[in-house]
């Protein structure tokens, strides 16, 4: 076994890989639980590709054969109906992890220096993640999946001059069709791989930066422990429990987040009295119906999605630890919590009587809060070193650094 | 104690997380009339399941197709294989159970053809509720039908709810209806008793192997206090 080991890695740095990425890999020892959303993100990336194959094998992309093939899986497939919901909810549960990984990275300042590479490419993976979503729901061929397609791809009639051209490019024919169905099948089994490639740069990011950890401050080595096998510990304690949850939806509420709708075939001559998109699109579709022009819709959906991309830049702070140790920036964190749910709400529901205005307050308010973070993190900065940071961050700055200078001297 | 905290925030807001979907998602749904929906439960049980089937052998089945339902998988709930061969007649054995009018005719007697009702159950919002109180809530007036839950059906009264006068003959009629949706629900979900059945084992298993993995994660993480 060892003689094998060394002619490998006389070849390959296998051994080192293992060393220096997976046992020995240093992680800050104080991460919370918060910082399991991004394996389980892996672990939900790879239970969709798998259970997705398996689905490719019976699913027939065909106008005419789809919903019934869907059926087939569902009926006579052996445990069709495991793989089946297992991909279907596991869609839902992608978004809910990408989203708390998100909201954890916002709220402690993880995108900032020297992590900012991290955050962009996290970015590209959440816009790969929604184009493959919106694709693969158009697959069952219900009504919702027809009409949800019809509708979003109509946006891109917003195109200056080349508009209504794109439209047709984008669903190879004048309305959503079979020629749609087949291209959307092709690329709904080419972006999951190129999310693996994005997910493996993310990877080699972070293992160059090393993680972020709730103090915001570089930990010293004494701080930093092994990742095998605190964090291989912690991290399948975590998905433990999220695969209690994950179970509980498949086997009992499968449904759950499936529109009644869409168990009625697609009809092109039948439009749904309401077209809802998926929940995790909902705030961003409020905010589209906020705007009274197609064009500037686009935009600020477009915006309201990209905006995150911006964070470094906006957020002028040098206070460490986000929101943990910044007043002012965590009431801001709380705010957009809020208002992003209302605003998921506001999506939800038919755009009548008082929530168009409140979809278009909330939209303002989301746009405010990351127009106001650069003044407000300077004044928050300078208020807070004047005030003196709290002690116990002093306290830890101080000998964290103290620390790492000792090793540096060492070292030279 | 802390960790223990930490344990249990995670937990809750991970569950709010989900169940904030389930709000937005069931706030998204318009209904086509507001009339309210009876609420009752649906037990699936054999003999319910059976005599709901041969309601719609008899009943819907004149215009109804069901169309994901093959007359072999009937003894999933307790047919045996002899009455299944009674109903089927001379129709194999693996073909669907189809309507036995024609589309021609039903197009011109209602205007469209109705719709299969495989899924039915799960095509509505509260199928099984809906399509409980859309049978039960048929009235006449003046030789003209209406239903309360779908103002305009052209659906005939088919359990002759409308003209039931007497009180025993308005409860059989009622419990026709729960028996033929009781069928209906499971028409759109054959494989849901053994889903829930397989679930049950998987949710405990999950729960053990994280109880042991929560003790697993204290145990190795203790060597770090240890080292201090």
């Amino acid at each position: 076994m060892s003689k094998l080991m060394s002619w490998v890695d006389a070849r390959f740095p296998l051994s080192k890989f293992i060393k220096e990425d997976l046992t020995d890999y240093p992680t800050p020892r104080n991460l919370s639980y918060w910082w399991n959303f991004g394996f389980l993100a892996g672990f939900v990336l790879v239970l969709q590709i798998i259970s997705g194959i398996f689905l490719a094998m019976h699913y027939k992309a065909d106008a005419s054969l789809a919903f019934d093939s869907v059926e087939h899986i569902m009926r006579e497939v052996n445990y069709g109906w495991l793989i089946r919901y297992v991909h279907s909810t596991g869609a839902s549960a992608f978004f809910a992890v990408i989203f708390i990984h998100m909201a954890r990275t916002l709220y402690y300042g993880s995108y900032r220096a020297p992590r900012e590479l991290m955050w962009w490419t996290g970015q590209g993976l959440l816009l790969l993640l929604m184009a493959t979503a919106f694709m693969g729901y158009l697959l069952p061929w219900g009504q919702m999946s027809y009409w949800g397609a019809q509708v979003i791809t109509n946006l891109f009639r917003a195109t200056p001059f080349i508009g209504d051209e794109v439209v047709v490019w984008l669903r190879g024919g004048f309305s959503i069709g079979d020629a749609t169905l087949t291209r959307f099948f092709a690329l709904h089994y080419l972006f999951p791989f190129l999310i693996v490639a994005v997910v493996l740069i993310h990877l080699v990011a972070l293992h160059s930066v090393k993680s972020s950890n709730p103090s915001g401050i570089n930990l010293a080595e004494k701080d930093n422990i092994p990742f095998h096998p605190y964090f291989t510990a912690k991290d399948f304690y975590g998905l433990g429990v999220f695969l209690i949850i994950f179970c509980y939806f498949v086997f009992f509420m499968p449904q759950f987040f499936i529109e009644a709708d869409n168990n009625i075939p697609a009809n092109p001559l039948k439009t749904p009295t309401h077209i809802v998109p998926e929940w995790y699109f909902l705030p961003f579709y409020a905010i589209l119906r906020s705007i009274p022009d197609l064009l500037g819709g686009v935009i600020a959906m477009g915006l309201s999605v990209m905006i995150f991309a911006a964070m470094p830049f906006l957020d002028r702070s040098s206070i460490p630890g986000g929101a943990r140790y910044r007043p002012f920036y965590r009431v801001l964190f709380y705010v957009f919590v809020i208002d992003v749910i209302v605003l998921g709400y506001v999506g939800a529901k038919p755009p009548t009587g008082v929530l168009v205005v409140v979809g278009q307050v909330s939209t303002f308010i989301y746009f405010g809060l990351f127009a106001l973070l650069p003044f407000l993190s300077i004044k928050e900065d300078k208020w807070l070193r004047k005030r003196g940071l709290p002690a116990e961050v002093d306290v830890l700055i101080k000998s964290e650094s103290e620390e790492i200078e000792k090793k540096a001297k060492k070292n030279t | 104690m802390m960790a223990m905290n930490n344990c249990a925030r995670f937990i809750i807001l991970t569950l709010s997380a989900m169940w904030l979907n389930v709000f937005f998602v069931s706030a998204g749904f318009a209904t086509t009339s507001n009339f309210p929906l009876e609420n009752i439960k649906f037990t699936q049980d054999q003999a319910s399941l059976q005599r709901g089937a041969k309601i719609y052998y008899d009943v819907c089945r004149l215009c109804h197709s069901l169309k994901y339902i093959k007359y072999k998988v009937l003894q999933e709930i307790g047919f045996t294989k002899e009455q299944v061969d009674l109903l089927r007649g001379d129709i194999p054995i693996s073909a669907s159970l189809s309507k036995t009018s024609s589309d021609k005719m039903l197009n011109s007697q209602y205007g469209q053809v109705p719709p299969d009702l495989s899924l039915m159950a799960k095509a509505r919002k509260h199928g099984p509720q809906y399509i409980y109180t859309l049978l039960t809530t048929y009235s006449e007036k003046e030789g003209v039908y209406e239903n309360a839950v779908f103002p305009g059906i052209k659906m005939p009264d088919a359990l002759n709810v409308a003209n039931a006068i007497d009180e025993s003959l308005k409860q059989e009629i009622k419990s026709k209806a729960k028996d033929v949706t009781e069928f209906l629900l499971w028409s759109s979900d054959p494989r849901a008793a053994v889903r829930k059945t397989i679930g049950t084992y998987v949710v405990i298993y999950f729960l053990i192997l994280s109880v042991m993995l929560y003790f697993i994660m204290k145990r190795v993480w203790s060597r770090l206090d240890k080292e201090k």
